[in-house]
């Protein structure tokens, strides 16, 4: 009875969450006045076209902004990971003079977001020359307080025993840590993914940092649908369909993964 | 542990990276954005002027080329510092308190909406095998791996207006007239917090379902001994083990919500919405710094409005955090 129950209210909720998704990629194959009937599902006939102008690049240089896109987020997410994986180890595990001060910093970088600095920002990548290329947008973004407080928790949970063997073995620190890091792949792997979703999904900072002809998909996408409405709506459809296609594979390939991260971290 | 001078070199490798970037690409930028609030709005670097075509032509907005040259002819009896004066101009404009009074909706609004329904969800998946929970749990996630911008987009074209899903499903079975959700001052707040859920309730349902995942199996046993009832099984075991999520994801939810503008900005194309109803704190920065909407193309004025928030974001999880304490007190 609790079961059932149960499974009542998840599939409503899934349907929920699902069936525009489904609708949209039925909508990449419709005519504008099939979209506007919203309660419509399937399309008269499959027309290709919005996913052919697309790759054609009839309206945008769709292709490179999507490349673009993957790697900038790529490059962040895995540099992020690594790099607030390592001051978070050096946290975690050994006391030296200044962490309390520095891991306040940290905290500080989560409480002052990028989003807000987008102005400075914007005139400093100017000064720096950087101003316009992708690297504008994965620097910044590597500096994350989310993941020193998320790799803080994870190493904390690492045995000192295997330290000391580490030590007592004649390694240095920064080999422990090489050391330490495929006990942690799961936490890895989760952090990697959750950044790069941010940074794939972040809209502000490549509309002032980046030239106009290479920004990434978000953009891109409010393009499609700007306000003269001379582009088909289901060529909007399609690259919307696309832009979510990457993310949900890698969200896929990882999930179990992170479910184990995150139990891990739970454990407590 | 006692370091030696060589623990300490590595120590120092490991911190490097991180800080580095940090004082390169936060750290003077925050400084620079702090010394831009000290100064006069009409004294404008005439680079900055040049440069604004790229980011002008991405916002749709077609700039009055004449307004800038003129306040360039301003600058030279200008004083380029002017104190505090952007501060107390943005503590004045009636604008800044109805964006941060409806981001703050927005924030409340959605967290008290999430929590509550990711907690119901978790539970359902709770009773379920564990191979089909991972399955439900990854549909509910997926709108939160769609761009913002594509939520907006979905939320437009499927469930807004008199056709809408929205309307259709919901409003009109229930013998209520069809509701304009983005048009209807009163209605627009509430289909902001409707794509915060749909778009965050799967990944905070992940969470709790971890966090029962991870409950030992002696306290439930111990429940079903004593013979607790649901209410005393929640208040112990339940709460107890996952407020710690709990707090993680209003804090993750305070954060992203006073950082959003991408669903906002699609939605409303970058405007506040009819009678600024709509309008977020991202939004009015965005559209004081670079003129559209109101034309001030005031950078110092957007940058100590950004400051500004910064204690109220603050003071949102100080007392959050605080919350945490009294709870474990007790």
């Amino acid at each position: 009875m609790r079961k059932l129950i149960s499974l009542s209210i998840l599939s409503g909720a899934v349907l929920v969450c699902l069936y525009p998704f489904v609708w949209m990629f039925m909508s990449s194959f419709k005519t504008n006045r099939e979209i506007y009937q919203p309660t419509l599902l399937f399309p008269e006939d499959f027309e290709m076209d919005s996913y052919l102008s697309l790759f054609s690049e009839q309206y945008l240089p769709f292709y490179s902004f999507f490349t673009n896109s993957l790697f900038i987020s790529g490059m962040q997410a895995f540099f992020a990971t690594l790099v607030t994986a390592a001051t978070a180890f050096a946290f975690a595990k050994y006391s030296f003079r200044g962490k309390a001060f520095l891991f306040a910093v940290a905290i500080l970088v989560i409480l002052i977001p990028k989003q807000a600095l987008a102005v400075p920002l914007f005139d400093w990548m100017l000064w720096l020359g950087l101003q316009g290329s992708g690297w504008s947008l994965i620097l910044p973004g590597i500096a994350s307080g989310l993941g020193i407080v998320f790799f803080t928790q994870v190493f904390r949970k690492v045995p000192n025993e295997l330290l000391e063997l580490a030590k007592l073995e004649g390694y240095s620190i920064t080999r422990t840590f090489l050391l330490v890091l495929p006990l942690v792949a799961p936490a890895l792997v989760t952090y990697g993914l959750l950044h790069f979703i941010l940074s794939w999904q972040e809209h502000l900072l490549p509309l002032l940092l980046l030239d106009d002809e290479n920004t990434t998909l978000p953009i891109a996408l409010a393009k499609l649908r700007d306000s003269s409405h001379r582009i088909p709506e289901s060529v909007g459809m399609a690259a919307a369909t696309l832009s979510l296609l990457p993310v949900v594979v890698l969200f896929a390939l990882c999930f179990r993964k992170m479910k184990t991260a995150l139990v891990n971290l739970a454990l407590s | 542990m006692g370091l030696s001078q060589q623990d300490k070199a590595s120590i120092l490798w490991l911190l490097a990276p991180f800080f580095g970037l940090w004082i390169v690409f936060w750290l003077v930028p925050l400084i620079l954005g702090i010394d831009l609030s000290l100064q006069s709005p009409t004294y404008l670097a005439p680079h900055r002027v040049a440069i604004e075509s790229p980011v002008q032509e991405s916002t749709q907005f077609s700039l009055d080329w004449n307004s800038p040259q003129k306040i360039i002819g301003e600058q030279s009896s200008q004083a380029k510092y002017i104190g505090l004066k952007n501060f107390s101009n943005v503590l004045e404009d009636a604008k800044f308190y109805k964006a941060l009074r409806n981001t703050s909706i927005y924030v409340t609004g959605s967290i008290l909406v999430i929590i509550p329904f990711a907690f119901t969800l978790s539970l359902c998946l709770f009773q379920l095998p564990r191979i089909s929970r991972g399955l439900l749990v990854f549909c509910l996630m997926i709108p939160g791996l769609a761009l913002p911008g594509v939520l907006s987009t979905l939320f437009y074209l499927f469930f807004h207006g008199r056709t809408g899903a929205l309307n259709q499903y919901l409003v009109v079975p229930l013998g209520f007239d069809p509701v304009n959700w983005m048009m209807d001052p009163s209605f627009i707040m509430p289909s902001l917090i409707m794509q915060a859920v749909w778009r965050w309730t799967g990944m905070v349902t992940l969470f709790f379902l971890c966090g029962l995942e991870a409950i030992p199996r002696w306290q439930w046993e111990v429940a079903k001994v004593e013979g607790a009832g649901t209410w005393l099984t929640v208040r112990k075991i339940l709460i107890p083990n996952l407020w710690h999520l709990a707090l993680f994801a209003m804090v993750f939810l305070v954060v992203d919500g006073f950082a959003s503008f991408s669903g906002a900005y699609n939605l409303l194309g970058g405007s506040g919405g009819i009678l600024d109803s709509g309008l977020l704190l991202v939004t009015y920065v965005y559209q004081v710094a670079f003129p559209g909407g109101s034309g001030r193309f005031d950078f110092p004025g957007a940058a100590a409005m950004s400051l500004l928030v910064v204690p109220v974001t603050a003071l949102i999880l100080f007392v959050i955090l605080q919350g945490r304490r009294s709870l474990i007190r007790r």
